[in-house]
């Protein structure tokens, strides 16, 4: 006859926060469930990336076709950078062969929000190679 | 081969090609050099996977269905592509499913095309190739080349399937990795991955066209990295930055 074994309270909280992680994975996923291109904006979405370091966050977002000197990195709030380029020519769906959308854009545009506090009003951005690099300080606790 | 999985032919299937993979993973570098080749050589589908293993979906071209992952060829080579991201927990049965197949076609060796994520990759002037191979004879014919090996690391995707059952199965395989971002499509790299794949193979092609569409094929392929970013966080691909611990 099996006996059920009695859980440890680190056992309990521990699932939990295993099932904490799993549903906000979820949750990630669902948020990032729309189109990449909106056509009332003209705008693309493009790709990006963010790595924390101990002294600063470093953005980095895919450009393609991006016009370099009509690039805009601006903060909005205190946690999040909003980056906007213009295209070196318009883009439309049916470039890509899709006729059921109607949908030609001019810039590409997106919202990153900073996981950890940083300066937002001291940036330094590079552009190489049609990616922009953004960097940010990180603000010490004692700053926070 | 596995039920789950079917390979269902369109065409008569040549004997003794060379069987090519370019599947979703870091930088796309396989998918854009799969494409480049079928566009480039001119390859028509000569099969298709069905599988309840992949997602309920169809790639519509010109208004007709096609299965996400199918195999285009000539007279010399099978290429095996796939046009959706493929979760992590059925790359296997798909790859094992394939690698079967070629073998009843008794293919004469395997290549896999992919990527190797470098940090600071857009500061890099000139991409590197690196192989793996299934055996040392095979490996020595790539080093003979002039084709740098990795020698130690991990290996996580589509090819470390591929490369493990090749062993199992004793088919000469080849893994080709081009330098390029984790994250973003990368058609400079899959540029360098085909200059590597002419030197290996006797598959000629030309690579110009790709870097010129380079910045077309970075905007069009935002979609499927995006997908295929959430299936290598799901695999741990990062673990290919690890440092192994040696073992002999």
């Amino acid at each position: 006859m099996s006996t059920r074994r009695k859980r440890s309270i680190f056992e309990i909280i521990n699932e939990y926060f295993e099932n904490l992680e799993e549903w906000t994975e979820r949750l990630r996923e669902a948020s990032i469930e729309k189109p990449s291109w909106n056509h009332r904006a003209c705008t693309m979405e493009p790709l990006r990336d963010i790595m924390v370091t101990p002294t600063e966050v470093i953005v980095t977002v895919d450009l393609p076709f991006a016009e370099e000197n009509t690039i805009m990195v601006k903060p909005v709030g205190r946690d999040t950078i909003e980056i906007l380029a213009k295209m070196k020519r318009k883009i439309r769906l049916n470039d890509f062969g899709i006729t059921h959308y109607k949908g030609e854009f001019h810039t590409l545009h997106c919202r990153t929000r900073i996981p950890v506090p940083v300066y937002t009003d001291k940036m330094e951005v590079h552009f190489k190679k049609g990616i922009l690099e953004i960097h940010l300080s990180r603000k010490h606790e004692n700053e926070v | 081969m596995t039920a789950e999985v079917e390979v269902i032919e369109k065409k008569e299937i040549p004997s003794g090609a060379a069987m090519l993979f370019g599947f979703p993973d870091v930088g796309l570098v396989g998918v854009i050099a799969a494409s480049h080749l079928v566009s480039e050589l001119n390859l028509t589908e000569v099969a298709y996977m069905d599988s309840r293993l992949l997602p309920p979906l169809i790639v519509l071209h010109e208004g007709l269905p096609h299965s996400p992952i199918r195999i285009f060829g000539n007279h010399d080579i099978l290429l095996a592509v796939s046009e959706t991201a493929i979760s992590a927990d059925t790359i296997r049965p798909i790859m094992h499913a394939l690698i079967d197949w070629g073998r009843n076609k008794r293919v004469r060796k395997m290549v896999s095309m992919s990527g190797i994520p470098v940090q600071d990759r857009q500061d890099i002037k000139k991409l590197k190739v690196f192989a793996a191979a299934s055996n040392s004879e095979v490996l020595k014919t790539v080093q003979d080349k002039g084709v740098e090996v990795l020698k130690e690391g991990y290996m996580v995707g589509p090819q470390a399937i591929m490369m493990q059952y090749c062993v199992k199965k004793d088919i000469p395989a080849i893994t080709l990795l081009a330098q390029c971002f984790f994250n973003y499509p990368d058609p400079e790299a899959a540029a360098e991955l085909l200059k590597e794949l002419t030197n290996i193979t006797k598959i000629k092609v030309d690579v110009s066209n790709l870097l010129e569409k380079g910045e077309e094929i970075r905007l069009r392929a935002r979609d499927i990295m995006r997908r295929t970013r959430q299936e290598m966080s799901k695999m741990k691909k990062t673990q290919e930055y690890d440092i192994p611990l040696y073992v002999s």
